[in-house]
């Protein structure tokens, strides 16, 4: 119970017990099954890209990419655009998947190669994508996905939706391994403490960054993938505001925003409890502006709960040495 | 500019710079306090929503019967305590600006909607409207009102000890700090400055448009930071220009006018701020490497 990444991790298990708590004394329905089943279903696309904000967070820089929600935007539309083009889906989506690396390697040169810091070109994209979304659709959604490809998000199997089993959990599983099992997931957390001691004992810090800016483009247009299977139609708007949240739920989740501290399980339990005080707030008829408030509170509130973390793991550094 | 006059004739009539200008005095008087909190090292994207919520304020302070001379002050005054809200965050916890200020853009949010529960104010008085509108000896009040913004901005900056300290936060906020620069207080004026700002920017808006919409507000964040960093302004803090700012309202304004008359959809405005934002860093970059 000393070790401040497992407190975190009570703190955020107790938050979520609470949030559940006042949500059932909130609403009476919250318990029915079908408050559960749109939890489930939106898990995993905020999951994805709460996971690819934490990869990005934790390698340093410091690395944040505000355009997730843009390309999630942006890959949806292509993959409804090839399709209704006459493409298979199948293809489309490896296309969508493809466009959404390529979108996430522009961020990756501007970041890592012209040293543009992340939060302005970022900044810059996700108003480029997010307009060009806008603008090569005039605003309107495409839909006409055929109806076996709602199998993914609406399918369930014991009650979980496929894309929870098949998509969220192994890249959740995927990436956790990485990161607490591997040299790429060792190199990423030093990169993140210290970029110069990691450049110096021959971690390619650059390179490595510039794989994870790809890789977030590549799950947004994933998370693109499923938000498609759940509504069968891609909007041009999918994925505002998509920003702002995963960055809160990788920060309260006890990412760094700097970089060097974080884990995959704290972003996954962040998730649920942003999606239960979501749902909850729904349900109870609380109107969205609250729900806009709550969300900052708990942003800015996360922040400095980490801080302190942060502040006691430093402490705990300085009493080993 | 060459390319939208060779588009419509009607780009370079009286009429239509007269109205750029009308549409980038909100702007350009956010843009000023923006220019400072990039030079101090700091960046603010919720003053769409402390802009937003000093119009409704100033909306329902009308509605309720109070006169000119007490609802611009209250407007004025409720921008500038949100940006001190902002400020004090930022100073007192070290919670970075971006996450600080994206949380308080959803809080404001949130007020905007309570306070105007989903629909427009609208039908409120103009008699404002001639500091945006109006005219004086033939110039255009707008230009009397940037005027006075940007001196009174360039005095603090560049000819009071206040923007030394400014300066000196944003270059190196450990140095200025040992040097005995209050390094809290420079960052909560800076904030609430530009904060106030956002509230004059409301006065004006209501002004000119004498109505207060739901989604008032959405873009001027992103179109503020553009501009400040389309003017030369350094995002890693200690460099930026009031002038380069005022140019770079400008530019954005002419090429969103430009591009609604050579009959492009105002969808693309988006696309061509961002990449104009892009093409930016990118030769600023490219610049730099030279250097190095």
């Amino acid at each position: 119970m000393t070790d401040p990444l497992t407190q975190r991790m009570v703190f955020l298990l107790s938050v979520w017990a609470a949030v559940i708590l006042l949500s059932i004394a909130l609403s009476p329905h919250f318990l029915q099954g079908s408050t559960l089943s749109y939890l489930l279903q939106y898990v995993p696309i905020i999951g994805v890209l709460g996971i690819a904000q934490t990869v990005v967070m934790l390698s340093g820089g410091p690395g944040i990419d505000l355009s997730v929600g843009a390309v999630m935007s942006l890959t949806g539309l292509a993959i409804a655009g090839l399709f209704a083009a006459g493409m298979p889906l199948v293809l489309a989506c490896l296309a969508g998947l493809l466009l959404g690396a390529a979108l996430g390697a522009i961020n990756a040169v501007l970041i890592c190669v012209l040293n543009v810091p992340s939060l302005m070109a970022t900044l810059a994209t996700m108003f480029t994508y997010g307009g060009l979304a806008l603008a090569l659709t005039g605003g309107s959604p495409i839909g006409g996905l055929p109806d076996w490809f709602a199998v993914l998000a609406q399918g369930r199997v014991l009650g979980i939706p496929n894309h929870l089993w098949l998509i969220f959990a192994p890249i959740a599983a995927a990436l956790h391994v990485i990161l607490s099992h591997t040299i790429t997931g060792a190199h990423i957390y030093a990169s993140g403490n210290d970029e110069t001691a990691a450049y110096l004992s021959g971690v390619q810090v650059a390179a490595l960054r510039f794989r994870l800016y790809v890789l977030s483009g590549c799950l947004s247009s994933v998370a693109a993938i499923m938000t498609l299977s759940w509504f069968q139609t891609a909007r041009p708007d999918a994925g505002q505001g998509m920003e702002l949240l995963s960055v809160t739920v990788a920060v309260l989740g006890g990412s760094h925003i700097f970089g060097g501290i974080g884990r995959i399980s704290g972003t996954v339990v962040a998730v649920l409890i942003v999606t239960t005080l979501q749902a909850g707030l729904q349900l109870a008829n609380i109107s969205q502006a609250w729900q806009l408030g709550a969300m900052g509170v708990l942003l800015i509130g996360s922040v400095i709960a980490d801080d302190m973390v942060r502040d006691r793991l430093r402490g705990r550094l300085a009493g080993l040495a | 500019m060459v390319l939208f006059a060779s588009q419509s004739e009607f780009f370079l009539t009286e009429r239509n710079l007269v109205t750029i200008l009308r549409n980038s005095v909100d702007l350009a008087v956010i843009c000023a306090g923006m220019t400072i909190v990039i030079i101090l090292g700091g960046i603010d994207v919720s003053v769409g929503g402390i802009l937003a919520v000093s119009a409704v304020i100033i909306g329902r302070a009308y509605q309720a019967g109070l006169p000119d001379i007490l609802v611009a002050p209250i407007g004025i005054a409720t921008g500038a305590a949100l940006g001190a809200f902002n400020g004090l965050l930022i100073a007192r916890t070290r919670v970075p600006p971006i996450v600080a200020t994206l949380g308080t853009m959803y809080i404001f949010i949130a007020f905007l909607f309570l306070f105007i529960g989903g629909t427009w104010i609208s039908g409120l008085p103009n008699t404002l409207s001639f500091l945006v509108l109006g005219d004086v000896y033939g110039i255009p009040a707008g230009v009397f009102v940037i005027g006075a913004v940007y001196a009174v901005a360039w005095a603090l900056l560049r000819r009071m000890p206040w923007g030394r300290r400014v300066i000196a936060v944003g270059s190196d906020e450990g140095a200025a700090r040992l040097v005995g620069i209050p390094v809290n207080r420079t960052k909560i004026e800076a904030f609430a400055f530009l904060g106030l700002l956002a509230g004059i920017a409301a006065v004006l808006y209501v002004a000119r448009l004498r109505n207060v919409e739901v989604n008032i507000g959405t873009n001027i964040a992103l179109e503020a930071i553009a501009a400040t960093i389309l003017g030369g302004a350094n995002i890693r803090g200690g460099v930026g220009s009031l002038a380069g700012a005022l140019l770079g309202v400008l530019f954005i304004k002419v090429t969103q006018n430009g591009l609604v008359l050579s009959g492009v959809s105002s969808l693309w405005e988006t696309v061509v701020i961002g990449g104009l934002l892009l093409v930016v860093l990118v030769l600023d970059a490219v610049e730099k490497r030279g250097a190095g």
